[in-house]
C-alpha cells in the first residue's frame, strides 16, 4: 500500500512533461545537494556518538583529533554489554515501552472509534480537547502524581513508587492524546458505506470496530504505535523522578545517572548507551517507516 | 470539561429518545456503547492529568513551607521578579523561533525528499528521522559534548579556518543559539514526517493542472501544496509549541539556564526555585503559568482544526 | 549492586556469624530490634565505594535483626535533591535519606531530631566543624548526622610543575606533607598573581563561573576571605558595603585571568581542564585527580591538592558535607537512628574513606589525619592537607552565615557567581549591587 503511495509521486510527471525536464533535472540535484547538507546535519551528533564509543578513556582525555579513533576499542560495548546492570535498563526500557504501546491502543482506538463515528453530546469537544492535555506540562504534574502513588502505596500497601511498572500508569498521559486524534482522523478516512452496511447486517458497533475499522486503519495503527514507542522510549523526566533503585531504572534515566559519577562524565560508555539505546526505535524505523508515513498520510491529513 | 461531557450526555439522551421514539433503543445503545468506549481516556484524562494538575494549582496557592494558604501570593510575588520576566521572555524566544525554524526546514527537507525519485527515498528519509529516534537526554549529551569548552570538536574543526574557540555555552547569545539549535535538530524530523505524509496526500492532477496553467514553482507552493497542508500544518505547529514551550531535558542539559539566566525556560527555572531552592509551591506557579500562554495560541491554532473535528 | 536485599537465607548464616560479636557488641538497642528499614543513599562515583556502605549496612542488619533495602542515588541531574523534594511533599519514601548541605534545613519541619545521638557522637568522634553546625542544627535542635559519605572540601588542585614554572610558586613547600602548612606568604594577592602569570604563559587556572555548584563554592571562599556578606546572620541584606566591592574588584582581576568561557562552566568541566592538562590550577575535590590518575597519569602525578589563599578577612575554604537524615513520617526511626550510629563510629568511618580513596571527609575533629590521606598518590602526598589537618583554614559554606534558608536561594540562584559577571562584564558596580539587592530580597521568602 506504502509503495503505490509513494511510486505516485516522481516518475509519472517527468514523463508527461519532457519539455520540463531539464529544470527537474536541475531541480534533482539541488535537492540532493540540500539533502545532503541536512542529512550532515542530521547525522553529525550521532557519527560523534560512535567516534566518541570507540575510544578508551585516556585516548578521550588526551584531546586529540575528536573525529578519528587512533586506538580503536571495543571495550565500551563489552562493558555495557556484559554489565547486568545496564542489560537490566534495556530490559526495563523495553517492557515500559511494550506494555505502553498496548495500553495505550487499548485506550485510543475504542475512544478513537467512538468519537468518530458515533456521535454524542461533546463527542466534538473531546475529540479536540484531548489534544489540549498537552498543555499541561510534565514539570507540574510530577509532584502531584508522586503524592497520588505514594498515597495509594500508604493506603493499600501495594508499591508503587520506585519501581518500573508505576511508569505504565503514567507514560500513557503523554501517548494516548496524540494516537487517538491520529485514530480519528484516519477512522474519519474510512468511507461510512463500510460500516454502515455492516451494521445493516447486524454486526453490533464491537463487531464493526474488531472487524472492519482495526484491520482496514492497519497503516494508522502502525503510525501511533510507533509514536506512542519512540515517545515512550524517550521519557526522562518522571522516570527520573519515580524510580531511583538502579534495578528499576529504564535506560535514559540509568545511562545518566550510572555513567556520570558526581563530576565525572563516562564519555564512552555514555554515548555507547546512548547508542545502543536509540538502536531499538532505529530498527523498528526502518523496518515500519513506510507504514509510518503511509499512516500520517491517512490519518493525519483527513478534513 | 471532560466531566461537563459525561453529565451533559446523560442529559441528553432522554431528550433526544423522547424526540424519536423508534430509535430510542438503538440510540440508546449507541450512545451506552460510545460512552464506555470513550470511558478508558475520560478516566485517564481526569485521574492522571486533570486531577493532579488541580492539585498543582492547590499547591501553587501555598506558601514556601506549603503550611499556609496565600491565594494570589506567589503569583503576586513573580510578577514582581524581573527575572520571571526574563523568563516568560526567553522561554516565547525560544519556543517561537525553535518552532518556526523546526516547521521551515520539515517542508523544505520534506519537498527535496519528495522531489527525488520514489526509489532513493527510504534512505533518506531514515537518515533524516534519526535525530528524531534517539532519546533526547542522550543526544543532548552528545551535543554538550560536542559543545564541550575543553573538548568541543566544533572547535577543534573551526580552528582549522581560524574561528573560534566559539564559546557554544558559554557566552549569553551563543548559548540561546545553541540550545534552539539542538531543539530544532531534534524537533525538524518530527515535521519533516507529518509534511511528507501530507505532501503525499495531495492529488497530482492539481499540480498537473497548475503547471498548465503556467505557475512557477513558487506559485505552486503557495497556491496548491500550502492550502491542501494548512490543517496538518496547524496541527503539527501546535504540537510543536506546546512541546517546545515546556521543554527540559534539552535546556537543562545544555546549559540548565545559564549564563546569567539566560536561556531559562519556564521548565528549567521552575525546576532551580521548585526543587533546588526547596520552594515547591513557587516552582509550582511558574510551571502553572505557561498553560494560559500556550492556551491562548491553542485557542487561535484549534480555530483551525476544529472544523476537521465537526466534520468527522 | 544498587539495591540489597537481604535473604532468609544470607540472614540466617550472617546472624550465625555476627552472634558471637553480638554479645560483646557496644551499642544493640536490643527492644528496637527488627522490622524493616529503607534508605536512601548517596550514589558514590568511585567505583566500590558503595561496596563500603552496603557491608557496613548489612553488618549492622545481621547484628540488629532488620531487614534492610539501599538504594544508591547519584546527585547526577539533581536527582538525590528531586528524590527529597517528592517525598518531602508527599510525606512517604526512605525511611533514613542522605541530605546534600541545605537540605536538612529546608525539610527541617519534616525530619526527626536526632540530639539524642548527636551527642554520644560527638563525645567520641570529636567537635564537629563550624559549617556541619551551620547546616544541621536549627534552634539548639539536631536535624541530621554529618556523613562522611560525600561531605567535601573543595580547596585547589595545583599542577605543582607549572605553578612553579611560571608563577614562582612551589605549592609542595607552602604545604608540604606530614607538616603544618607554612602558607603565609599565600594571599589573595599572590593568587591573583599567579593566575595572571599563568594565563600569559597559557595555562589558565580553571575556575567556574556558572550556577552549579564548584563555581558557587568558589566564589563564596573568596568572598567570605574579604567579608563580603550578601545577607548577614540576622537576615539583613547587607550587599552595598565596602567588602562586597572588594570582592567584586578582586573577581573582576580575577576573570580577565580565566579562561573566556568559564560563565558555562559546570561540576564537570573544571576536571576536564585539569585532566586535558590546559590549566594549572582548579578548585576541586580530589576526583578531578583521580580521573588523571586513571587517563592522564603524567598530568596526575604533577597535581597537589592544598588550601586556599588568605584574604583581609581570614582563610575560607568550602566544605560540603552530606547529611543522614531521618524523616519524620518514618515507620522505623528507632532502627535508623541505631543504624546511624554504628555508621558514625570511628571504624566505619575509616572504612568507608579509605573505600572513597580519600575523597570523603568526616566532620570530626579527631578524624582529619587518617592514614589514607598520607599514603594516597602518586604524587605521595598529594591529598595531605585536603582534609584541612592542621586547621589551618576556616571552613564555611557559601552565602554562610544568613539564615539557612535564605543562604539556600542565594546558593541555588548563584548569585554572587552572577554578580561577578555582571560585573566583569561592564556593568556598573552600583547596578551589580541594586540587581544583587533586589535578588536578596526576593529570597526571604518563608
Amino acid at each position: 500500500m506504502s509503495t503505490m503511495t509513494v511510486d505516485k509521486a516522481g516518475p509519472t510527471r517527468n514523463v508527461k512533461y519532457g519539455s520540463m525536464s531539464r529544470d527537474r533535472a536541475w531541480a534533482l540535484r539541488w535537492s540532493y545537494f540540500f539533502l545532503t547538507l541536512f542529512a550532515i546535519f542530521s547525522l553529525v551528533p550521532p557519527l560523534y556518538m560512535l567516534i566518541t564509543s570507540l575510544k578508551g578513556s585516556a585516548e578521550i582525555s588526551a584531546a586529540t583529533n575528536p573525529w578519528w579513533v587512533f586506538h580503536p576499542t571495543l571495550e565500551n560495548y563489552i562493558g555495557l554489554l556484559t554489565s547486568n546492570q545496564f542489560l537490566r535498563f534495556f530490559f526495563n526500557s523495553a517492557m515500559v515501552s511494550i506494555v505502553v504501546v498496548i495500553i495505550t491502543m487499548l485506550i485510543s482506538i475504542p475512544a478513537a472509534f467512538a468519537l468518530s463515528r458515533m456521535k454524542f453530546w461533546g463527542s466534538a469537544t473531546l475529540a479536540t480537547g484531548v489534544f489540549l492535555t498537552y498543555l499541561i506540562p510534565d514539570s507540574l504534574l510530577f509532584i502531584p502524581l508522586f503524592k497520588m502513588f505514594a498515597l495509594i502505596g500508604d493506603v493499600t500497601g501495594i508499591q508503587l513508587i520506585n519501581r518500573w511498572y508505576v511508569l505504565l500508569f503514567i507514560y500513557p498521559t503523554l501517548t494516548v492524546p496524540f494516537c487517538t486524534w491520529i485514530m480519528i482522523g484516519y477512522f474519519a478516512s474510512i468511507p461510512k458505506e463500510l460500516d454502515e452496511a455492516a451494521i445493516i447486517d447486524g454486526a453490533s458497533w464491537l463487531q464493526t470496530l474488531t472487524r472492519i475499522f482495526i484491520p482496514v486503519a492497519l497503516p494508522g495503527l502502525i503510525a501511533a504505535t510507533i509514536f506512542a514507542f519512540t515517545v515512550s522510549w524517550a521519557q526522562f523526566l518522571y522516570p527520573l523522578v519515580f524510580t531511583t533503585s538502579a534495578d528499576q531504572l529504564v535506560l535514559p534515566v540509568g545511562i545518566v545517572t550510572t555513567l556520570i559519577k558526581g563530576d565525572v562524565f563516562n564519555w564512552g560508555q555514555i554515548m555507547t548507551g546512548a547508542l545502543l539505546g536509540a538502536a531499538p526505535p532505529l530498527i523498528i524505523y526502518a523496518f515500519l517507516m513506510d507504514y509510518y508515513i503511509a499512516g500520517l498520510t491517512a490519518g493525519a491529513t483527513k478534513g | 470539561m471532560v466531566d461537563a461531557a459525561i453529565g451533559e450526555d446523560a442529559i441528553a439522551r432522554p431528550r433526544r429518545a423522547v424526540r424519536r421514539r423508534g430509535l430510542r433503543n438503538a440510540l440508546k445503545r449507541k450512545s451506552t456503547t460510545a460512552f464506555l468506549l470513550t470511558l478508558p481516556l475520560i478516566l485517564l484524562i481526569a485521574l492522571l492529568v486533570v486531577y493532579p494538575a488541580l492539585y498543582s494549582v492547590h499547591l501553587a496557592t501555598l506558601n514556601k513551607s506549603m503550611q499556609r494558604f496565600v491565594g494570589f501570593g506567589n503569583f503576586e510575588f513573580l510578577f514582581k521578579r524581573d527575572t520571571f520576566w526574563l523568563v516568560v521572555k526567553q522561554s516565547c524566544i525560544f519556543a517561537v523561533t525553535a518552532v518556526v525554524f523546526k516547521a521551515l526546514i520539515g517542508f523544505i527537507v520534506a519537498h527535496f525528499v519528495h522531489n527525488i525519485p520514489a526509489k532513493g527515498q527510504r534512505k533518506w528519509r531514515g537518515m533524516l528521522l534519526v535525530p528524531w529516534v534517539i532519546p533526547p537526554a542522550m543526544s543532548t549529551l552528545a551535543w554538550l559534548w560536542l559543545f564541550d569548552p575543553s573538548y568541543s570538536a566544533f572547535n577543534y574543526t573551526l580552528a582549522f579556518f581560524g574561528i573560534g574557540p566559539i564559546p557554544w555555552t558559554g557566552d549569553a547569545a551563543w548559548a540561546r543559539f545553541s540550545v534552539i539549535l539542538v531543539n530544532v535538530w531534534y524537533g525538524a524530523p518530527f515535521f519533516m514526517i507529518m509534511y511528507l505524509a501530507s505532501l503525499k496526500s495531495v492529488p497530482d492532477q492539481l499540480y498537473e493542472a497548475a503547471a498548465i496553467d503556467g505557475a512557477n514553482w513558487w506559485q505552486r507552493i503557495w497556491y496548491v501544496t500550502l492550502p491542501m497542508m494548512r490543517n496538518i500544518i496547524a496541527i503539527t505547529t501546535l504540537f510543536s509549541l506546546i512541546v517546545t514551550f515546556a521543554n527540559f531535558d534539552i535546556v537543562r542539559i545544555l546549559t540548565a539556564g545559564g549564563p546569567l539566566d539566560k536561556t531559562h525556560i519556564f521548565a528549567t527555572w521552575a525546576f532551580r526555585v521548585g526543587i533546588e531552592g526547596s520552594d515547591i509551591p513557587l516552582g509550582a506557579s511558574v510551571s502553572l503559568f505557561m498553560v494560559p500562554i500556550l492556551a491562548v495560541a491553542a485557542i487561535f491554532i484549534l480555530r483551525d482544526v476544529n472544523k476537521r473535528g465537526n466534520e468527522s | 549492586m544498587s539495591r540489597r536485599k537481604l535473604n532468609r537465607r544470607q540472614f540466617v548464616a550472617a546472624t550465625a556469624a555476627t552472634s558471637a560479636v553480638m554479645i560483646t557488641a557496644p551499642y544493640v538497642r536490643g527492644a528496637y530490634a527488627a522490622g524493616k528499614l529503607s534508605m536512601g543513599f548517596w550514589d558514590h562515583w568511585v567505583p566500590g565505594a558503595n561496596q563500603a556502605s552496603t557491608d557496613l549496612v548489612n553488618e549492622w542488619a545481621a547484628k540488629e535483626k532488620v531487614e534492610v533495602q539501599i538504594d544508591y542515588i547519584t546527585s547526577q541531574g539533581k536527582k538525590i535533591e528531586l528524590t527529597i523534594a517528592a517525598e518531602g511533599a508527599a510525606k512517604s519514601g526512605h525511611d533514613l535519606i542522605a541530605m546534600p548541605t541545605w537540605w536538612p534545613h529546608a525539610h527541617a519541619e519534616l525530619l526527626e531530631p536526632v540530639n539524642d545521638i548527636m551527642g554520644p557522637i560527638i563525645q567520641e568522634n570529636g567537635e564537629v566543624n563550624g559549617t556541619v553546625k551551620y547546616l544541621g542544627q536549627s534552634g539548639g535542635k539536631w536535624l541530621a548526622v554529618p556523613s562522611c559519605v560525600g561531605s567535601q572540601i573543595k580547596g585547589p588542585c595545583t599542577r605543582i610543575d607549572l605553578m612553579k614554572k611560571h608563577a614562582g610558586i612551589d605549592v609542595q613547600q607552602l604545604y608540604p606533607a606530614g607538616g603544618p602548612p607554612k602558607a603565609d606568604s599565600w594571599t589573595t594577592e599572590t593568587f591573583l598573581k599567579a593566575a595572571e602569570a599563568c594565563q600569559k604563559a597559557g595555562v589558565p587556572f580553571g575556575i567556574g563561573l556558572g550556577e552549579t555548584t564548584d563555581s558557587v563554592d568558589s566564589a563564596g571562599a573568596f568572598f567570605q576571605a574579604f567579608g563580603a556578606e550578601l545577607v548577614n546572620a540576622k537576615g539583613d541584606v547587607t550587599v552595598k558595603t565596602d567588602a562586597v566591592r572588594q570582592a567584586l574588584e578582586f573577581y573582576k582581576r580575577l576573570i580577565a585571568a580565566l579562561p573566556p568561557d568559564v560563565a558555562s562552566w559546570d561540576d564537570a568541566s573544571n576536571n576536564k581542564w585539569l585532566v586535558s592538562g590546559k590549566g594549572a590550577m582548579i578548585m576541586n575535590p580530589p576526583s578531578a585527580w583521580a580521573v588523571a590518575k586513571r587517563d592522564a597519569p603524567q598530568i596526575a602525578e604533577q597535581c597537589w591538592t592544598h588550601g586556599f589563599p588568605v584574604g583581609p578577612k581570614g582563610r575560607y575554604a568550602p566544605f560540603l558535607p552530606y547529611f543522614w537524615s531521618i524523616w519524620s513520617f518514618s515507620k522505623n526511626k528507632e532502627a535508623a537512628k541505631s543504624l546511624i550510629v554504628h555508621l558514625s563510629k570511628p571504624a566505619s568511618i575509616e572504612k568507608m574513606v579509605a573505600a572513597s580513596g580519600g575523597y570523603d571527609l568526616p566532620a570530626y575533629e579527631k578524624l582529619t589525619t587518617l592514614k589514607i590521606w598520607q599514603e594516597q598518590g602518586p604524587p605521595k602526598g598529594t591529598l595531605y592537607h585536603y582534609p584541612n589537618p592542621y586547621n589551618h583554614q576556616t571552613l564555611s559554606i557559601a552565602a554562610s552565615p544568613a539564615p539557612p534558608k535564605i543562604a539556600q536561594q542565594i546558593y541555588a540562584q548563584a548569585t554572587m557567581t552572577k554578580m561577578c559577571l555582571r560585573y566583569a562584564q561592564g556593568e556598573k558596580m552600583e547596578a551589580t549591587l541594586a540587581w544583587a539587592e533586589g535578588e536578596c530580597e526576593g529570597f526571604m521568602r518563608s
